[in-house]
């Protein structure tokens, strides 16, 4: 098993460094001049002299690209123009809201997505079977962003003042401001700041609700997080849904599942204990897969629920050029991205032994 | 070689492939879903090209001033007099603009259908060619190119053409080629699959034995048996294109105003979802529909046509 995730690790290492070499290339792509495109109007040859050589742009490209990677490997992602910060602050500060509404996607879209796929297989071609794959086909076409509109129309709108409601914006209601966990620890003085790892944790506001034992904080937290993460769960929900039925629909077929019957199981003992295992082993590849689509749902709903996340960051930067946070946001997310990918594999290995074996062994 | 040989030979592989043709289009017509994404998007196509036609107004025109417009006119409701609303005929009401939204969805059929075809189409050229140098090729040039690839999709696909179109700049153009350049890979890998197999068998090996350069063996011989994949994942890859098109502009990277894209019109109006509902609901029902006639052909097409990617 180490030996297996040894050799995914070695081969994601090219993959990383691919992507580190085209996000510099990208950069570097920019049309005409760096200094203009970023400074605009301001920018006077002197400015830009100055600029080029402080930010290394003077030196030849190997030499830039060094420097990069130099920088990358210690956590040095530039500085932001706009915010006038570093790039990992802010990353620091904001991946914790789109890791939450990931994940939360990620587990709406699994816990509805598999019964969901699992009743419609063992009742092939019943009204509930056909139901489900209508609405699974409607679910992989919609735009993510419309539906987050739509929800926050229904929810924020429409049943307004019925308990359904449920709030359309923001992370927490407005003008809560909960304390750090690390503050009510007594980790740090009171209004001191935390170090990079304690803000970090602290900036996922159900874990910090949780950590400080602070009831009402959760269930708002839980609140808001809602209609984000219906919004982007529905598309892996639907994909996931089509992915476990027909899967169970092949395993029951196959011939252990006819002997499993044959002896007398009960049909519930038979797909739960026998054929959904064996299913659901292509729902998790299709569950990594997903990963890419929920970093683009945060991105295009964040900013409609008006979450300070990653993805809203990112897409409030390419209106105003801000280049080193784009080129710093999108290498960390596709690192990120390959090495969620990597887990994904990683699990497959160990729920197949047929593929750990066959490639690790 | 004989002239009998190469006749015969021609002769046996038209037949061969007519019928299999004929077999798929038979299995694709008893395929419910193929018929209703066909049924769907015929009349998608008829739309874009009847636009002037089907359309009420100029969709780019503002009804500020026109006769028989009268109160508010920026984001007016739906109004429909033939049930019973007073005013001039608006199907989907008016937005922020003044512009007639119903005409603006119908003339917006057009772009979302061509951004589909024509970003699908250059990412189907380019990543064919590519697959097929890497797996006929091999050695370096393969490594090359599939590394290459696999560095592609190491991206989210959104995430990679959001990229592209900051560097490049925002406009249909550069978001058309962000999203072919997000999707060549997908096409290199099943073709470099196809090519990896098809190298190997013995009507391949055949052919080379009669003295067939690569050129001929890859496009009478090669490509042919290795279209089929494909033309399935193209015609999937289509309503995601579609879809991506219609992020990027509502981001502001792709058309630009006053242009009619269902995406650019979202974003117009997504602020104004809490008073103007309309001008949100109906833009993002027709990329649903429009993305659903695809999926369906895509779904029917590879049940119908490639057994080996059957998955019901």
């Amino acid at each position: 098993m180490i030996q297996f995730i040894l050799r995914r690790l070695l081969f994601s290492i090219p993959v990383l460094f691919g992507i580190l070499v085209l996000t510099f290339g990208l950069a570097r792509a920019i049309p005409g001049d760096p200094c203009r495109a970023i400074l605009g109007e301001r920018a006077t040859d002197q400015i830009c002299e100055e600029f080029e050589r402080r930010n290394g742009l003077d030196q030849p490209l190997p030499v830039q690209f060094l420097v990069y990677l130099r920088n990358v490997a210690q956590g040095d992602l530039g500085d932001s123009f706009r915010f006038r910060r570093p790039v990992s602050e802010l990353l620091v500060e904001r991946m914790p809201t789109t890791m939450e509404l990931g994940f939360s996607a990620m587990l709406f879209a699994i816990v509805v997505g598999v019964p969901l796929g699992v009743f419609s297989a063992r009742r092939h071609k019943s009204a509930l079977d056909v139901g489900t794959m209508v609405g699974a086909n409607m679910g992989v076409s919609m735009p993510v962003f419309w539906l987050g509109l739509m929800l926050a129309y229904i929810f924020g709108v429409i049943f307004r003042d019925t308990p359904l409601a449920l709030p359309p914006s923001g992370r927490l209601t407005p003008g809560a401001s909960p304390a750090p966990w690390y503050e009510v620890w007594g980790l740090v003085a009171e209004g001191a700041d935390g170090n990079a790892f304690q803000v970090f944790l602290s900036r996922f506001y159900l874990l910090n609700a949780v950590l400080t034992l602070n009831g009402g904080l959760l269930i708002d937290a839980l609140r808001h997080l809602i209609l984000p993460a219906v919004a982007v769960g529905t598309i892996p929900l639907a994909i996931i849904a089509r992915m476990t039925r027909s899967s169970l629909l092949e395993v029951l077929n196959q011939d252990y599942v006819r002997t499993a019957r044959a002896k007398g199981l009960g049909e519930r003992l038979v797909v739960l204990r026998h054929a959904l295992n064996n299913a659901l082993l292509p729902v998790v590849t299709v569950i990594g897969l997903n990963f890419g689509l929920v970093i683009s749902g945060a991105v295009l709903t964040e900013t409609i629920f008006g979450l300070t996340g990653v993805g809203r960051t990112l897409v409030d930067s390419i209106t105003s050029r801000d280049y080193s946070l784009v080129q710093g946001f999108t290498v960390i997310i596709a690192f990120g991205f390959v090495l969620l990918n990597l887990a994904v594999d990683t699990l497959y290995g160990w729920l197949d032994p047929r593929i750990r074996l066959g490639q690790g062994g | 070689m004989a002239p009998g040989t190469a006749s015969l030979r021609t002769r046996g592989r038209r037949a061969g492939s007519q019928s299999l043709w004929l077999e798929a289009l038979g299995n694709l017509r008893r395929n419910p879903s193929a018929i209703a994404g066909m049924l769907v998007i015929g009349l998608l196509i008829l739309v874009a090209l009847a636009a002037p036609l089907v359309a009420t107004h100029d969709p780019i025109l503002s009804m500020i001033g026109q006769p028989g417009e009268t109160g508010r006119l920026q984001a007016k409701a739906p109004c429909i007099p033939l049930l019973g609303c007073e005013g001039t005929l608006h199907y989907m009401g008016l937005d922020l603009n003044a512009r007639d939204l119903y005409s603006r969805v119908i003339f917006g059929t057009r772009t979302s259908l061509s951004v589909g075809v024509i970003t699908i189409s250059l990412s189907i050229v380019t990543g064919t060619l590519l697959g097929l140098v890497a797996g006929y090729a091999g050695g370096r040039t393969e490594d090359v190119i599939m590394r290459l690839m696999d560095v592609v999709m190491a991206f989210p696909a959104l995430l990679l053409a959001i990229s592209i179109v900051t560097i490049l700049g925002p406009g249909l153009t550069n978001a058309l080629l962000g999203i072919t350049i997000t999707f060549i890979p997908q096409y290199a890998r099943l073709m470099r699959a196809s090519v990896l197999s098809l190298k190997e068998q013995e009507f391949v090996t055949a052919e080379q034995a009669v003295g067939a350069g690569p050129l001929r063996i890859i496009f009478a011989h090669i490509l042919p048996n290795a279209v089929t994949p494909i033309i399935v994942q193209g015609t999937l890859g289509i309503g995601t294109a579609i879809l991506d098109a219609a992020a990027l502009s509502f981001l502001g990277l792709g058309a630009q105003p006053p242009t009619p894209e269902w995406g650019q019109i979202l974003s117009e109006s997504r602020n104004y979802v809490f008073t103007s509902p309309h001008l949100v609901f109906f833009p993002g029902i027709a990329i649903m529909i429009t993305v659903l006639g695809f999926n369906l052909l895509g779904d029917g097409m590879r049940d119908a046509l490639d057994p080996r990617l059957n998955r019901n």
